[in-house]
């Protein structure tokens, strides 16, 4: 009778690299939500409460696929950026938030607005628009590329940062003016 | 006169009837130490012999005799209340146990005696046997089974051996050199097996008396570790209470065979474990964790000994609970680290650069350093108006570049480092090849300087700059771009 093989000789060392095994494919699979907000004091206190870090905000709803596209980016990136940025989400069919949907004049969706110490930062990609950014993004590593950017901006006190994105990452949209 | 030797020959007398009374009495411990001696030359002479009385004593000691008995009484009756008054070591069960011990010890030696006693007779029958089956009882069993019989398919080894074993044993059988034994030999051979498993009975009867009585004595020693193993511990420490005193690290290599390498390398490892190598416990953690559980066995079980010395814990529920925290800490070792998160981006700008030095950076510096030429034109001289390139104080200063008052005549050629853009290259290797058929009229290769005259050598021309005089409107290489005749 041939003895077992000295590597895995016994069982317990073999349950241990299969425990091992299914904890790492577990905490790759969960991932921590991103807050939703559907209030306006939520956005408030958010907005207040945010210091020194880029706050994202995405207005959106989760029927639209276009946004659970975004959303899908957002979730995944949100860890990546945590020490420089903030990622939320604003579900835009609630009542009280129409009165920021209609302040930052939001008419497409998904559209991201990004904040940095409770001050509107503007991006300038290239398009009408420079208050927000409309659409989704292409990659992961061009949403962080832009949060990057509005940090150095902000933390330069600029209240206006240029993107970084070639154009036809850019997703583009006309704008309408009293539906002309 | 006579007194003196009168008294000296009665010392002598003396010492003489001394050295008869030291006789008389070392005479006992003399023959039991001839005894001894007897025995283990019998060890050594065990080849010759022929009787296995002489080879194997024990059974016929009245010692053993006496234990046995005793044993054998005390498994018939059941135990009585224990009896919390009297001090452990003045139980006489105690005492028993204690000789129980040493009598086991003395047996396993005696059942290796006639082991080699077995081998020897039986080597000429069939010697391969005693390769394949190792263990000294399984051994006597088969002898017994086998006997004389050389067809090995008329013997029913099932159960007594592996399989695959017996599948080798006759096989082997098949080819095997021996010749059926003698008749008398043979006789001797199944009385020496028989012996054996005599030994091996009376042996099991003993540990299953101790190990029975353990769970009194020693509750929570042998909850944590086992009765065979507390019995053994017990027995080598000398007591319960000698246990209890002695410090984990003691306890850990009670029992420890020291192995005799004989030439092995010393480079594997020998854990220091004694008896506790034989507990359940240790033998069912993974090698690499085997030093540690030892240490934690023998911290634990001398926890529970000195708990059992002093009668704290008759029912043993201390030594259940060390047992689940041993076994807990254990399965704690084996746990995989926790998975490595991925770290989030650090905070643009947060970290300086770090600037390197070294012989690359340096090298690459040099490309782009201040020349000794530009050296030159920064500085000036004093009192002297520099050159320029437009003349007449416009343009870029030459400043000490080619000045009169240099000591060189031209400037060092040494191959510039500087990176020069290729079309300015071109441009420049241009002027320098200029001379030839193409060459402007308004060139010139002499110098006009204030205070040295004529220069047979411009100076500046080596430096690819020309005189001032160069015109810069018409192109050195080109030509009239339209010709009309008139």
């Amino acid at each position: 009778m041939k003895p077992p093989k000295k590597k895995f000789e016994s069982f317990p060392f073999c349950l241990g690299l299969l425990k091992r095994q299914i904890r790492d494919h577990r905490e790759k699979m969960e991932s921590v939500l991103l807050p939703t907000l559907t209030k306006k004091e939520e956005i408030d206190r958010i907005i207040n409460n945010t210091i020194d870090k880029v706050l994202v905000l995405r207005f959106g709803r989760t029927s639209d696929e276009n946004c659970l596209l975004l959303d899908d980016i957002l979730e995944k990136s949100a860890r990546d950026v945590s020490k420089f940025a903030t990622v939320a989400l604003v579900d835009v069919d609630s009542d009280q938030v129409q009165v920021y949907v209609n302040y930052f004049d939001i008419t497409l969706f998904p559209s991201t607005v990004f904040f940095f110490n409770a001050h509107h930062m503007k991006l300038d990609s290239g398009t009408a628009d420079h208050t927000k950014w409309v659409g989704k993004f292409h990659e992961k590593q061009d949403f962080i590329d832009v949060v990057e950017v509005i940090f150095r901006g902000a933390m330069k006190g600029k209240m206006i940062v240029h993107c970084p994105l070639p154009p036809e990452r850019i997703p583009k949209f006309q704008l309408l003016y009293k539906d002309v | 006169m006579a007194t003196l030797e009168d008294s000296f020959l009665a010392d002598l007398d003396d010492l003489s009837d001394n050295e008869a009374e030291l006789d008389e009495s070392d005479g006992d411990d003399a023959k039991k130490d001839e005894e001894d001696i007897d025995m283990d030359m019998a060890d050594l002479e065990t080849l010759n012999y022929d009787d296995l009385d002489s080879v194997s004593k024990l059974q016929k000691s009245q010692r053993y005799l006496d234990i046995m008995h005793k044993v054998e009484e005390a498994l018939g009756k059941e135990s009585d209340g224990t009896e919390k008054g009297i001090v452990l070591e003045d139980d006489p069960e105690y005492k028993l146990i204690v000789d129980c011990n040493q009598l086991s010890v003395d047996i396993e030696n005696e059942i290796a005696i006639v082991h080699n006693f077995i081998r020897d007779k039986y080597r000429l029958k069939f010697q391969e046997l005693e390769s394949l089956v190792n263990h000294p009882i399984d051994y006597a069993r088969v002898v017994k089974k086998i006997g004389n019989e050389t067809d090995l398919t008329l013997v029913d080894l099932e159960g007594l051996l592996p399989s695959a074993i017996i599948m080798v044993v006759s096989v082997t059988a098949l080819t095997t050199k021996g010749s059926p034994l003698p008749e008398d030999v043979l006789q001797k051979t199944l009385e020496a097996c028989d012996r054996a498993l005599d030994l091996d009975s009376a042996r099991k009867k003993v540990l299953d008396f101790v190990e029975s009585k353990m769970g009194s004595i020693a509750p929570n020693l042998s909850a944590i570790v086992g009765s065979a193993v507390a019995a053994k511990l017990m027995g080598t420490a000398g007591g319960l209470s000698a246990l209890a005193k002695m410090p984990a690290c003691n306890v850990q290599v009670l029992g420890h065979k020291r192995k005799n390498l004989a030439g092995f390398s010393s480079a594997t490892s020998q854990l220091r474990v004694g008896y506790l190598e034989q507990t359940e416990i240790f033998q069912s953690t993974p090698p690499a964790l085997k030093s540690r559980a030892g240490r934690i066995l023998a911290a634990k079980s001398t926890l529970a000994a000195r708990v059992d010395a002093t009668r704290g814990d008759p029912s043993g529920t201390n030594g259940k609970a060390l047992r689940e925290e041993i076994r807990k800490k254990i399965e704690k070792w084996q746990e995989p680290p926790p998975a490595r998160q991925p770290k989030p981006l650090p905070v643009p700008d947060s970290e300086p650069k770090k600037r390197r030095g070294g012989r690359r950076l340096r090298k690459m510096k040099e490309r782009y350093a201040v020349t000794d030429m530009r050296k030159l034109a920064n500085r000036m001289a004093f009192g002297t108006p520099e050159e320029s390139s437009l003349g007449d104080g416009l343009g870029e200063g030459y400043g000490m570049l080619g000045q009169a008052g240099s000591n060189r005549l031209r400037i060092s050629t040494v191959p510039s480092k500087l990176k020069i853009n290729p079309t300015i290259a071109k441009k420049l290797k241009e002027r320098n090849y200029a001379g030839g058929a193409t060459t402007s009229g308004l060139t010139s290769s002499l110098a006009f300087t204030p205070v040295q005259g004529i220069e047979l050598c411009n100076p500046q021309q080596a430096l690819g700059l020309g005189s001032g005089t160069q015109s810069t409107y018409f192109s050195e290489s080109g030509t009239f771009s339209k010709l009309k005749k008139i």
